[in-house]
């Protein structure tokens, strides 16, 4: 490896650099997750949570 | 010449009658051997391995897919999605049942189980993980027994019992929530105390935030895979109102469980990354890591959210399945395989038949336990003399 980890603070640098990668990544990439869960659900406003037959009440 | 006499009653005889019944009967010869003979007449436990299948499946794993009650009754009664209100009471029998096998396990385990209540009477110091798993164990249990109680009362027509119990409904899944967050989690913590011993892949800092995030997946996951059970065993059971709901559950719990599952995964890659256990990877335990993660977390949470796109139940019903296979898998690779990585493979544990017999035979009471009550208490269906809670 290039830089070796010799420090605690090269360490730390190293993780929470690529902790800190992951967590932009996972932010960006959550809402694309939650529309590919939900964008075809039905008719996600009605109160009673029902799957509707498609046709709005 | 009179007429014969014909009944409906079933045959003795079935095939579930005869396996349970020598599961049962090897079972109980095997506990007189433990309680009369001890620990290494029926164990391969060590002093490197003090914990073996009864830990890691009996315990680890019974207490991950009895989160099925916490989660069922919180999503009912605390954020109010009442359409899942007919999971509830098969949810909190499983729970139920879950935990008090774990407990009646530990009896096996624990070397001197007449001990088992000097967490409470006998303190050692309340800053114990084992005495907080001890503690909230002994505590769910109670508030599982009481949450269970009103089928048990309607069975027993005990009408007026049954109503104080009811009104404690709220107070009871407020409890059982804030219990399971605190216990699900210490089991994890547990092992905080053993960096050296358990594998850098699975050793964690979080790994008590694994724990607790993981049994959520196994809660959701349990009760769509004990749902379809019950479908396809106890269907002449079922009132309207779980029929009518149960595609309903399906789908929702399995919506829960892919975004539990994505967050899931996330927190265990950034795991890897928080201790820079990337280099570790590329080796066998690395392979074996990256199966748990890719083949019991990705996949099912992928599988979870196409079925639910597509309405798929069966993928759904499947995937729930593969999910509680996935949470034995991690359990097992805490407790035991990763566990104790560095000895060398004369020193590492394989558990005895007999432990296999034990873990068999609690599985079984609870499977009997379960097919007795809701055979005969309003499980699957509502009481008709009784208001739903």
């Amino acid at each position: 490896m290039d830089n070796p980890i010799v420090t605690l603070h090269d360490f730390m640098l190293r993780t929470e650099s690529i902790t800190y990668i992951l967590v932009v990544a996972v932010l960006v990439s959550f809402p694309f997750f939650w529309r590919f869960l939900t964008d075809r659900d039905e008719d996600s406003t009605r109160p009673d949570g029902e799957h509707s037959s498609g046709k709005h009440h | 010449m009179p007429a014969p006499k014909f009944t409906l009653q079933k045959p003795a005889l079935t095939p579930f009658n005869v396996v349970a019944g020598i599961i049962l009967a090897v079972g109980l010869y095997v506990t007189v051997i433990r309680f009369t003979q001890g620990l290494a007449a029926t164990t391969n436990l060590s002093d490197y391995n003090p914990w073996g299948i009864w830990i890691g499946f009996d315990l680890l794993v019974g207490v991950a897919l009895a989160a099925g009650g916490y989660v069922t009754s919180a999503a009912c009664y605390i954020f109010g999605l009442k359409r899942f209100h007919s999971a509830v009471r098969p949810a909190i029998l499983t729970g139920f049942l879950g935990y008090a096998l774990v407990v009646l396990a530990l009896h096996y385990d624990v070397g001197r189980p007449w001990r088992l209540p000097y967490p409470f009477i006998v303190q050692s110091g309340t800053t114990s993980l084992l005495f907080e798993v001890a503690a909230c164990v002994a505590l769910y249990l109670t508030v599982l027994f009481i949450e269970f109680s009103p089928a048990a009362l309607e069975w027993l027509g005990l009408k007026r019992a049954r109503r104080i119990v009811v009104r404690l409904t709220l107070v009871l899944t407020i409890f059982g929530v804030v219990l399971s967050t605190l216990h699900q989690s210490s089991l994890g913590a547990l092992f905080l105390i053993a960096p050296s011993k358990l594998h850098p892949l699975w050793y964690s800092p979080y790994i008590a935030l694994f724990f607790f995030v993981s049994s959520v997946v196994a809660g959701l996951s349990m009760v769509i895979f004990e749902s379809t059970l019950a479908h396809r065993y106890f269907h002449d059971k079922m009132d309207d109102e779980h029929l009518r709901q149960a595609d309903g559950v399906a789908l929702g719990f399995g919506k829960a469980a892919a975004w539990v599952l994505a967050g899931y995964f996330v927190m265990k890659v950034i795991g890897i990354a928080q201790t820079d256990a990337w280099s570790y990877l590329a080796t066998g335990y690395g392979a074996w890591f990256l199966v748990e993660l890719l083949g019991f977390i990705l996949l099912p949470c992928y599988a979870f959210a196409i079925g639910v796109r597509d309405k798929n139940l069966k993928v759904i019903r499947w995937t729930a399945a593969w999910s509680v296979l996935g949470i034995v898998v991690n359990r097992f690779n805490v407790g035991l395989i990763a566990f104790n990585y560095h000895l060398p493979s004369s020193e590492r544990y394989f558990p005895h038949w007999m432990e296999i017999a034990i873990s068999l035979f609690v599985v079984t009471i609870g499977v009997v336990a379960y097919k007795f009550i809701v055979t005969h208490m309003p499980i699957l269906y509502s009481h008709p003399d009784y208001d739903a809670h």
